[in-house]
């Protein structure tokens, strides 16, 4: 018997502790928040300096896991994040086109429709035709002079304008679904997204404030492409021809000083960031960790092939080196590491290669550096028009997405460059999955990649014909990662390993998993709304709300007295239920709680008064026909079961369809409605009867609002 | 206390006239919303819905003249929620940018020194907005089916059918009530996915009347064998009457709130939940039941009419 009583006792308590501890973060967090803006209060009333950092010692962590960790509300109820995104049509044309039919009147076309384009909103690829039709058509070019329809025969123009129709919605719809499935990962709830044009997609985040990150997760929905290693001589060449070139144009004297200012600036970086770079000992570099370089200290001539043909002979070691790198714009900006067959570093001392010019560059395999501050001026310089016609057009250089080297202060960085061949091998459309996991012998982390049947062939090929070279992954036009190839894949299944950290491998495979877009897609709109919503009108809302509820608990008190009462102390623990078993999906990103949500939950205490209602209903009936008090309550919740079951099922019903059908507010909805039928069945059911039976442990009748005289 | 005491309303014989009126209800269901058309909402029209706040109050006429100012054809413009708040539709087609800056600055034009607050915007292409529509259509559709499905197996067939009818009902008679109050301009009653929401919680809820009276038909067949099928459901109506008629109260009282202090979004959801709700009580009594007594009279000739009326005389008499 008090085996039974504590039992009763624990089924009431138990849901009520539960709930109380998940829901714990979500009134912290208010509390803590009230607190802070106390603090902030403090500090700019000049009343104490110290509030608000006193606040941030003492509870700032605390703060943050309780704001991790409570219910979110959303963009109806808090504001959010809108982001709009654009599809760079224009990249998907010049993709699509074949490469080597690309001439001027292609070319001016593609200027005429961006810029028209841009400006009018029009539908990108009806701008395109009807400049092509203005521009080219005069020049006797037709659509089929640039583009082929693979696998159809008789290739027209109106075949060409439907394929690339086709291209356009198709990637459109695949960033779409890209952005979404990025945006599910994130565990955004309840994100809006929606095409908007013809090209732009628009996002609506709720409860997103980290605008930088969602920015960050954004932008790597983007193009990943699978592109050849050439770090070789013709690269490094080519940029000693630069060399050569801009001094030439500078006249190769000290007549501009704003270059020269900006030289002497640049030279700093240089000094700091080599020093950074030996800081940092890699282990791929071993020989690099002992030295502490100083570029501008460096005898020229030592790493210079030849003495005699040094051009700064018999200066002295700082104007050697002034000299130097005012005749070396472009290459003094970066680090050239020339390799061996084996892979390894030349250099004995670590210091990077300088040659005078390009007929010094030995036909070696080279690893180049930037200084992230002077990356920015290096892409000045090749982009200039007469300076990209001094590099293979067939080569392109890019940085790497992560900073090979940190300083210890983290304020500089330097980024790998890697010369990669402009046409890609691959697109990341090939790659259906992607998983980062370890290697079970090594215990190293790898990512495995898996192709579709076209992308497994293709890469076949790539693979099998370099063997031993490196692949570029790259993404949004920064590499990655670079992995040897070691032998032919086929099949489609790659395995990528030399990764320094499971954190790595698993951004690679978000990387490889968020590659497959035809064309890339660029934010080109973005704000933080505020709630989107009136305040006045959320208040009005939740006013009702409460004032409804109110209604609900006086009738009940009011029609089933005593037992009523109980009702209305399991609808309490009932929302409190709702919103524990809410906070945890919320953060795993099942739905934030909206306003339609929270119309959810006050819909919910009406029906799940109704269990209660049909409970005691039946329990007086049963009284009415003459059965004892303890008889009637037994009766009266098992004969009632089978109705509430039945309501209760279908509700849920309704509720499953609409979170499958519905988008965005109305999925909130049927969410709290959901959680709020199971937990209805087991307040109205589980607890009630618990602590009905404990009112009556002693014999006792309690009153179920029956009349007094009974008919 | 207790509204209602032992009842013995005789609710079957009624149904002659009920279904009458039923059947006109379901009728304007059906034509209302072609011959008054049916107001879609933003999610489901498309176009671009801008909520502002100015410091100035009912000024809608003069934010009209500005908006079209900005050559934004066939914009609507009417207060939202507050006097000083407004709400402003651009239909999707008379604009090919986002129109909210042209809306803005137009406004800003207008009213010189004025503060314009974006409440809120919502942009919705038209082709996004009839998938919305065609899955909202279907999801309607599904609840039914799934629900009608569900009776069928729980209860006899003919019971599922006949609660499946009540809900079409249910649905049908709310549509129509939804179409002629917004017609009339009562309440702002927009087609939106909220109101699918609304529409699918009546069908789920209203059935659950529906469910309780079919339990306690088929309880008490087994409790009074033999006992005429009309007199049968008069008597589990009657049983159950003081459970449906609480169960819809404290929706219907939280419904009511809603409808009059819920604010503008929640405003034509609790209307629509209510009416449905109410008919969905309503149909649960007269139109589930009666659908099964009819069909056992005039398709499966049972006589069950003759023999409650053989039955009923002696006891008038």
């Amino acid at each position: 018997m008090k085996n039974k009583q504590l039992r009763r006792w624990l089924l009431i308590l138990g849901p009520l502790v539960a709930a109380a501890v998940i829901l714990w973060p979500t009134v912290d967090a208010y509390l803590l928040e009230q607190e802070e803006s106390q603090a902030l209060h403090q500090v700019l009333h000049g009343k104490d300096s110290t509030a608000f950092k006193a606040f941030e010692n003492a509870k700032g962590e605390r703060y943050r896991t309780a704001k991790m960790n409570r219910v979110k509300l959303g963009l109806d109820l808090r504001g959010g994040m809108y982001v709009m995104m654009e599809v760079a049509v224009d990249t998907l044309l010049r993709e699509t086109a074949a490469r080597e039919t690309i001439d001027e009147t292609f070319e001016a076309v593609m200027k005429a429709t961006h810029a028209q384009a841009e400006s009018s909103g029009d539908d990108y690829l009806d701008v395109f035709h009807a400049n092509f039709d203005r521009i080219a058509r005069p020049k006797g070019k037709s659509l089929i002079s640039y583009f082929d329809v693979p696998g159809v025969q008789d290739v027209t123009d109106e075949k060409v304008k439907e394929r690339l129709r086709e291209d356009v919605d198709g990637a459109i719809d695949q960033a779409l679904e890209v952005i979404r499935q990025r945006i599910d990962k994130f565990g955004v709830s309840e994100p809006n997204i929606t095409k908007q044009g013809s090209r732009r997609i628009v996002l609506e985040l709720p409860g997103v404030n980290n605008e930088k990150e969602m920015r960050q997760l954004l932008s790597t929905t983007a193009r990943l492409e699978f592109k050849l290693v050439r770090n070789n001589a013709d690269i490094v060449k080519a940029l000693y021809r630069i060399d050569a070139y801009l001094a030439k144009s500078n006249g190769g004297s000290k007549t501009d000083t704003a270059i020269a200012a900006v030289d002497s600036t640049a030279k700093d970086s240089v000094k700091k960031d080599t020093t950074a770079v030996a800081a940092k000992s890699d282990k791929k570099k071993k020989d690099t960790s002992a030295v502490a370089a100083d570029t501008s200290k460096k005898d020229t001539s030592k790493t210079a092939s030849a003495d005699s043909a040094d051009p700064y002979k018999g200066l002295k070691d700082e104007e050697k080196a002034k000299r130097y790198q005012k005749d070396h714009e472009l290459t003094s900006l970066i680090q050239v590491f020339p390799l061996d067959q084996e892979g390894r570093f030349i250099s004995k001392d670590g210091n990077p290669s300088y040659f005078f010019n390009e007929s010094q560059v030995p036909e070696l395999e080279y690893v180049m550096y930037i200084p992230s501050k002077l990356y920015a001026k290096f892409m000045s310089i090749l982009d200039r028009a007469d300076i990209k016609k001094l590099i293979p057009s067939d080569l392109q250089l890019l940085r790497s997405a992560k900073p090979e080297f940190v300083s210890k202060d983290l304020k500089d960085t330097t980024f790998a460059m890697w010369c990669v061949l402009r046409n890609a091998e691959l697109t990341g459309e090939y790659v259906t999955d992607a998983r980062a996991s370890s290697d079970p012998m090594t215990n190293l982390p790898v990512v495995m990649m898996e192709m579709d049947q076209e992308g497994a062939e293709k890469w076949a090929d790539v693979t099998g014909k370099n063997i031993k070279k490196k692949v570029a992954i790259v993404l949004d036009d920064q590499v990655y990662s670079a992995p040897v190839v070691q032998n032919k894949i086929a099949g489609g299944s790659s395995q990528i390993t030399g990764m320094d950290s499971p954190e790595e491998a698993r951004l690679l495979e978000i990387v490889l998993k968020a590659g497959a877009l035809k064309a890339p897609v660029k934010i080109v709109e973005e704000r933080v709304v505020g709630p989107s919503l009136g305040e006045d009108s959320i208040r009005r809302g939740l006013m009702g709300m409460g004032i409804a509820f109110l209604l609900v608990v006086l009738f009940m008190g009011l029609y089933y007295s005593t037992a009523g009462m109980v009702a209305n102390l399991a609808v309490i623990l009932n929302v409190l239920l709702i919103l524990a078993i809410l906070t945890p999906l919320v953060i795993s990103g099942g739905g934030t709680l909206t306003l339609p949500g929270i119309a959810g939950i006050i819909l919910t205490i009406g029906m799940a008064v109704d269990a209660n209602i049909l409970v005691f209903e039946r329990i007086r009936e049963e009284m009415l026909r003459g059965r004892g008090f303890r008889n009637a309550v037994d009766e009266g919740f098992s004969k009632a079961l089978s109705a509430i079951v039945d309501s209760n099922v279908t509700t849920f019903l309704t509720g499953l369809i609409l979170f499958l059908l519905g988008t965005g507010p109305v999925q909130g909805f049927a969410l709290t409605l959901m959680i709020g039928i199971v937990t209805t069945f087991f307040t109205a059911i589980v607890v009630s009867r618990a602590m009905i039976e404990l009112m009556m442990s002693n014999g006792k009748e309690i009153n179920f609002g029956q009349p007094t005289t009974m008919a | 206390m207790q509204l209602f005491s032992k009842t013995t309303i005789d609710f079957l014989s009624k149904r002659g006239t009920l279904v009458w009126v039923s059947l006109v209800l379901n009728v304007i269901g059906i034509v209302a919303p072609f011959a008054l058309g049916l107001r879609f909402g933003i999610d489901f029209a498309g176009g671009t819905e801008i909520a502002v706040q100015l410091n100035a109050e009912n000024k809608v006429a003069e934010i009209r003249a500005a908006v079209d100012e900005a050559k934004l054809i066939g914009a609507e413009i009417k207060s939202y929620g507050a006097a000083n708040q407004y709400l402003i539709r651009i239909p999707a087609t008379s604009y090919s940018q986002d129109p909210t800056s042209a809306v803005v600055s137009a406004i800003k034009e207008a009213f010189p020194g004025e503060t314009v607050n974006l409440l809120k915007k919502d942009s919705i292409g038209p082709k996004v907005g009839e998938e919305l529509r065609s899955k909202a259509l279907l999801a309607v559709i599904l609840a039914v089916i799934a629900i009608g499905i569900y009776i069928a197996f729980r209860f006899e067939f003919l019971y599922g059918v006949g609660a499946a009818i009540a809900l079409l009902h249910d649905v049908l008679v709310t549509l129509a009530m939804v179409t002629v109050f917004s017609s009339l301009g009562i309440i702002n009653l927009e087609i939106n996915q909220a109101m699918i929401a609304a529409f699918l919680t009546v069908v789920g809820f209203s059935v659950n009347d529906t469910v309780i009276i079919f339990d306690r038909i088929r309880e008490n067949r087994e409790l009074h064998k033999g006992m005429n099928l009309i007199k049968l459901m008069n008597l589990s109506i009657n049983e159950t009457l003081s459970r449906t008629v609480n169960t819809v109260m404290t929706v219907v009282l939280v419904l009511f709130t809603l409808v009059l202090l819920g604010g503008e979004v929640l405003q034509g959801f609790a209307f629509t939940m209510l009416v449905g709700i109410v008919t969905g009580a309503y149909s649960s009594i007269y139109i589930a039941s009666s659908f099964v007594v009819w069909f056992m009279e005039k398709i499966q000739h049972k006589g069950i009419q003759a023999e409650y009326d053989k039955q009923k005389a002696p006891a008038k008499a």
